[in-house]
């Protein structure tokens, strides 16, 4: 038997970590499609465009059971904190016309009160029986879930049984900076599924597990996904919750959540091979602009920088700088 | 209030509807406990004795294998009614609760860093997590209640700790938010909910000016508070600490939780302080 003193016992693990890593084949996805909608406003043409992006994404979903994770996170009818009560009732009306069984859930991070939250979010005067269609996930009835393969310190989640039992979750997000990720988006938004009835306001054990290999764990637990960002108006600085209204004017759909959320990155002024969440979710090598077939507007047509904290400074997309100014309608 | 109506055939009670909680269920049980027990209260307690594990603590849910926060609302209700081996095996596990900032390897490493913080040791809302507001006041709420009837100096130390806990996290607009003061240099602000629990919870701490400026903290958010849990938890954290906890907006009532809470704030006995 061989006697290795600590320093060469960590030299081996050192060297048999770094050859493991480089020994890991390239990952490949495929290419997807991602949709880049431009709308002005909240106003009636939601309702179309949602209705055409489910069309073109070509979503079997009659008798399927549909849920619309919005991000609800903030009192403040007067910010832009939240997924706009328009967006959410769109893509509820596309989804039931479109033969889907649709439930609206979400388990915010930050107050407990959810059903107050989404009163004054404008969710119960702008969808018609909002209180019959939604679950609190924070309180839904919950089972355990093993994370294969887990990227983060969790090996196991409980989940909410509203979720765990549809056929498509449908993260509903908003186009926001972070101060803890970078960006928030589709990916992001997932951690609104993760009870709050059993780990607490926040859900802290997610951050101290690692935020963006929770975000990824989470991701990967539910392949059925189908991703809508209302940026009409996001957020940008010091977000989710303090930033300032940033107008961008678009939507991005799309069923590959990570393309979504990197093809919002750049819409943002974000290179998304810089957001931590992003590269372990495909790595770098899968997150550039070819990666991802884009349906509708260029990138380049909707860009528009949106401030980041001194802290984020270093994400900035610095290959192609987008005006600042909003888009057009 | 018609309890029994909203009861489900397990004894608990949801938080609005669907399956029964701990909290909710114990929440209930603390109003019936001013207003007065009855037929819902027997099979509401047998709820939460099935809730105890065999660590000590108290599941949140039937579906969960895991003690948590809520074991701190099952020490509150009247000892008698658990069983005293159940009480005692709830504080016992509540002793062995910190937030995971407060362990020797997390203080070394920012020791290391150059913080000097104190990281007072705090209650978590699921073992291994950090301390935050809520967990903390309901820890020492419970350990005062525990106090009363026993000597264990324990008990003190770490309601003295839970106090500077509180303390350390209150917002620069004097109130308390879940516990993150400030992000990255920025301040944030501070919620009705755990300012009213966290004012609660500092009922016997010594005056000083940060007291001052949460009790008023809490009266400006009092007098705009629109939702019942709020209002409910800023009315208790006045009343404690002697002061008028009046209030124009009458807030809609959307959960058991709502209304046990608010039967509790208006009562003259509250029930987490004696």
């Amino acid at each position: 038997m061989t006697n290795l003193t600590r320093r060469q016992a960590v030299a081996t693990g050192l060297a048999g970590a770094a050859l493991t890593r480089c020994a890991r084949p390239p990952r490949r996805f495929p290419v997807t499609d991602v949709s880049v909608v431009k709308a002005s406003s909240y106003g009636p043409a939601v309702y179309d465009i949602i209705g055409r992006l489910l069309t073109e994404h070509r979503l079997d979903l009659r008798g399927r059971r549909v849920v619309l994770k919005p991000n609800l996170v903030e009192f403040d009818e007067h910010t832009c904190i939240n997924t706009h009560p328009v967006v959410v009732h769109a893509a509820y009306e596309a989804f039931r016309k479109a033969g889907a069984s649709v439930r609206i859930a979400e388990g915010p991070g930050h107050r407990r009160g959810t059903l107050d939250l989404a009163d004054a979010a404008g969710y119960f005067s702008a969808v018609p029986r909002f209180d019959e269609l939604f679950t609190d996930l924070n309180t839904d009835a919950v089972s355990k879930r093993d994370i294969p393969s887990p990227e983060s310190k969790l090996t196991s989640l409980y989940l909410p049984h509203t979720v765990l039992d549809c056929d498509l979750l449908v993260s509903l997000a908003k186009m926001k900076t972070h101060h803890w990720a970078g960006a928030t988006l589709a990916m992001k938004n997932l951690f609104g599924l993760v009870p709050g009835g059993v780990y607490g306001w926040p859900k802290n054990v997610l951050h101290w597990a690692g935020i963006p290999e929770s975000i990824v764990d989470l991701h990967r637990l539910f392949p059925r996904q189908f991703a809508i960002v209302d940026g009409i108006v996001g957020m940008e600085g010091n977000g989710p919750i303090q930033g300032t209204p940033k107008t961008a004017g678009v939507l991005v759909a799309g069923s590959d959540v990570a393309a979504v959320d990197a093809t919002c990155c750049r819409i943002m002024g974000i290179d998304p091979r810089r957001i931590e969440y992003l590269k372990i979710a495909r790595g770098e090598e899968n997150l550039g602009e070819s990666a991802f077939r884009q349906i509708g507007e260029p990138i380049r047509s909707v860009k528009t920088d949106f401030a980041l904290m001194d802290a984020w400074s270093g994400i900035r997309d610095s290959n192609a700088r987008g005006s600042g100014e909003a888009p057009s309608g | 209030m018609n309890w029994k109506d909203r009861q489900n055939p397990d004894g608990g009670w949801a938080y609005s509807r669907g399956c029964s909680w701990t909290e909710p269920t114990a929440l209930v049980l603390l109003a019936q406990s001013v207003t007065g027990f009855e037929e819902s209260s027997e099979p509401g307690l047998n709820y939460i004795r099935s809730a105890a594990r065999p660590d000590g603590g108290w599941r949140p849910q039937s579906g969960v294998d895991e003690s948590t926060w809520v074991t701190s609302l099952a020490a509150l209700l009247p000892a008698d009614t658990l069983g005293g081996d159940r009480y005692e095996s709830a504080i016992g596990w509540l002793k062995g609760q910190t937030g995971r900032e407060s362990g020797w390897s997390y203080r070394l490493r920012q020791r290391l860093a150059g913080n000097r913080d104190d990281f007072p040791e705090g209650w978590p809302w699921f073992p291994g997590a950090a301390a935050w507001v809520v967990p903390t006041s309901l820890g020492i709420l419970a350990f005062e209640r525990a106090r009363r009837h026993s000597g264990d100096a324990e008990l003190r130390t770490r309601i003295n700790a839970g106090r500077r806990f509180l303390l350390s996290k209150i917002c620069a607009d004097g109130g308390w938010n879940y516990g993150t003061n400030r992000v990255l240099g920025r301040d944030g602000d501070s919620y009705p909910e755990t300012t009213g629990i966290a004012l609660l919870a500092l009922h016997g701490a010594p005056a000083s000016a940060a007291l001052a400026r949460a009790r008023a903290a809490a009266a400006r958010h009092l007098s705009r508070c629109r939702t019942a849990e709020g209002t409910a938890w800023l009315r208790m954290g006045l009343r404690a600490h002697g002061e008028k906890a009046e209030y124009d907006l009458t807030p809609v009532l959307r959960t058991n939780t709502d209304a046990a809470l608010s039967i509790i704030a208006a009562a003259e006995r509250n029930p987490f302080l004696t």
